[in-house]
């Protein structure tokens, strides 16, 4: 290994031990403030030098060049960094200057159900504005079946009945039994003089709970509401512990892209399915959970993403390449060697 | 620490028993008998996996309990693919990491079955997390050939198979694309659900220092590996501390609160 070589492995060394004692320190800091410290200027300075240096190493290292394996690991590596630094917050800045390319990094939609807004409230809580419109027809969130109904005694005693209408469940000798009579996805009192009257509102709002008879072993019968939201909720007298438990399996947003009047692209968006369109994405970051009313939206920029992407592959194709398969046809190869010695011998 | 007095606690007793035998039986010259406990044990512990699919519904990968039952099946296949085909030792000691991975399972997890959250419900969630764990096995079976390789320089006993360093680094080669297919697959996955395929988040920040010790790895046996082979070794150690710390520290500890605290 000559001297310009043993230098770029040597600055290679020590390059890859900064970030990885970095990582650990990063870790330290949590999300927020690693984000920050890995996007100051010192941190892209040495972003830029650990790119430079792996392209003088692919330039000069003549192994990098002879072994296609390890060209595409570096290759790849290039085109990571350098698509994360197209993507950050830095090369959009830069974007605009040398190319008058404007674009969102980063920012929230807060969307109302039956409306469209093409308003971004960015990190910095400015806004900013497309030129589409984005409409939500509507938003649902979707639950795990059965749910249940956890029900405690003071003495640390406890049962879980799935939800299930009509069904009468046994709480022992002391407690007698418990029959889930309704449902409710939106309970309300209306109070009506002094007649009160429970209902199951179809109107705005949500305030899940169930309507249950306690049957004790003397043949006594009380009513009783458990709230989704008030778990634990009783009478002052009462022994038992009541929760209602839902668990979210998901939550999906109807989005309508609208540009010009015209219905452009239309996605149901749910986690792991966010919608593409403009050079943006748009995933379901958040909703109202008092009412359900609103959707809030996360959008994010696609500038450098194809480019992370190939670098992936590349890496990927590259590894598996140099570290497997290489392996593999080399002891192919030297099993039929050794099969055509045998016939000869 | 509590014991589970369930079926899933009694098959991953069993399997306990079962590796810690083969263990005891291995060191004290019983091939034989080791190799078929080490079997059943390997068989319990494909059982222990398959009930707990069935209970909870999905492919067991959502939290440190269900992750350490599979370590632990997969150690077996692992350990008899590396010898027969990479020509790497060290079956005592794979017995005794089975053993040793469902101690946790056994009595400090929490087993109390969950429903996924939506942001699990990925195709990417078996696969990512499946590479991950077979290359978590992989690299600690690379640490146990580099400390036989720091403590002693001679040959595996059994001459069949090739020196310590050499095994570290064949461990290392082939645990080392499945930390990477891991890292990536989580990176794009992260794309999908959270908006951002890098979040800083300390999980990924310890996986990536955990992938670049190996990368160093690489490097220093390229640059050193003839004239200092010990040192590539304490790579390889301090590479599987790190891992230790990624898989347990940072989900445990309230320290490092992220978007993958729901694996604990």
């Amino acid at each position: 290994m000559n001297k310009v070589n043993r230098s770029i492995m040597w600055l290679a060394l020590v390059v890859i031990g900064i970030l990885a004692f970095l990582s650990v320190y990063g870790a330290f800091l949590g999300s927020q403030q690693a984000k920050e410290f890995f996007n100051s200027v010192p941190a892209t300075i040495y972003w830029a030098v650990f790119t430079l240096l792996l392209i003088i190493g692919i330039a000069l290292l003549r192994r990098l060049l002879r072994v296609p394996a390890l060209l595409l690991i570096h290759v790849g590596c290039v085109l990571i960094l350098a698509g994360a630094i197209w993507g950050s917050e830095a090369g959009h800045k830069l974007c605009k200057k040398l190319f008058g390319i404007d674009k969102i990094q980063t920012g929230q939609m807060k969307i109302y159900e039956g409306y469209s807004n093409n308003r971004v409230i960015l990190e910095n809580n400015q806004q900013a504005e497309f030129p589409f419109y984005i409409a939500l027809k509507d938003f649902q969130i979707e639950y795990y079946k059965p749910e249940h109904l956890y029900i405690q005694t003071l003495q640390g005693e406890s049962w879980m009945f799935p939800v299930e209408v009509g069904i009468e469940f046994s709480l022992g000798d002391e407690f007698g039994s418990v029959k889930i009579l309704k449902v409710f996805e939106n309970f309300k009192i209306t109070i009506d003089g002094e007649s009160r009257t429970i209902i199951d509102d179809t109107g705005p709002g949500s305030n899940p709970a169930l309507e249950l008879r306690f049957k004790s072993p003397d043949g006594q019968a009380i009513t009783r509401y458990v709230f989704e939201r008030f778990p634990g909720h009783t009478q002052s007298d009462d022994e038992l512990l009541l929760i209602y438990r839902r668990i979210i399996s998901d939550f999906v947003s109807e989005l309508q892209v609208v540009r010009d009047g015209q219905v452009v692209a239309e996605k149901k968006i749910e986690v792991n399915h966010p919608l593409h369109y403009g050079g943006y994405h748009f995933y379901q970051h958040s909703y109202d959970s008092d009412e359900g009313k609103y959707t809030v939206l996360l959008v994010t920029s696609d500038s450098g993403l194809y480019c992370v992407y190939t670098g992936y592959l590349m890496l990927c194709l590259g590894v598996i390449w140099h570290f497997w398969l290489r392996h593999i046809v080399n002891r192919l190869k030297t099993k039929k060697k050794n099969k055509i010695k045998f016939k000869w011998q | 620490m509590a014991i589970k007095y369930t079926y899933q606690g009694l098959l991953i007793y069993l399997t306990i028993a079962a590796y810690f035998l083969a263990f005891l039986a291995r060191i004290a010259g019983f091939k034989k008998t080791a190799r078929t406990l080490y079997l059943a044990g390997f068989i319990v512990a494909t059982v222990s996996f398959g009930y707990r699919s069935y209970h909870v519904r999905h492919v067991p990968f959502q939290n440190l309990f269900e992750v350490f039952l599979a370590m632990a099946m997969v150690i077996y296949p692992l350990s008899i693919f590396c010898r027969r085909l990479l020509q790497v030792g060290g079956e005592a000691a794979d017995m005794l990491i089975g053993a040793i991975l469902l101690v946790p399972a056994g009595f400090v997890f929490r087993a109390e079955p969950q429903r996924l959250p939506p942001a699990l419900q990925c195709w990417l969630f078996t696969p990512h997390v499946a590479v991950y764990l077979f290359g978590y096995v992989i690299m600690a079976k690379a640490m146990v050939q580099a400390i036989c390789q720091l403590k002693n320089n001679k040959v595996d006993v059994d001459t069949s198979l090739d020196s310590y360093e050499k095994g570290t680094y064949r461990m290392i080669c082939l645990g080392f694309p499945l930390l990477t297919l891991g890292l990536l697959m989580g990176s794009w996955w992260g794309k999908l659900a959270w908006g951002d395929y890098w979040d800083w988040d300390p999980k990924e920040l310890w996986s990536l220092a955990s992938w670049l010790v190996y990368v160093e790895y690489f490097h220093v046996r390229y640059m050193f590996g003839k004239r200092y082979p010990r040192l590539g070794s304490c790579l390889a150690i301090l590479g599987a501390v790190v891992i230790v710390i990624t898989l347990l520290w940072v989900n445990l500890s309230r320290l490092f609160s992220g978007l993958h605290s729901y694996a604990t």
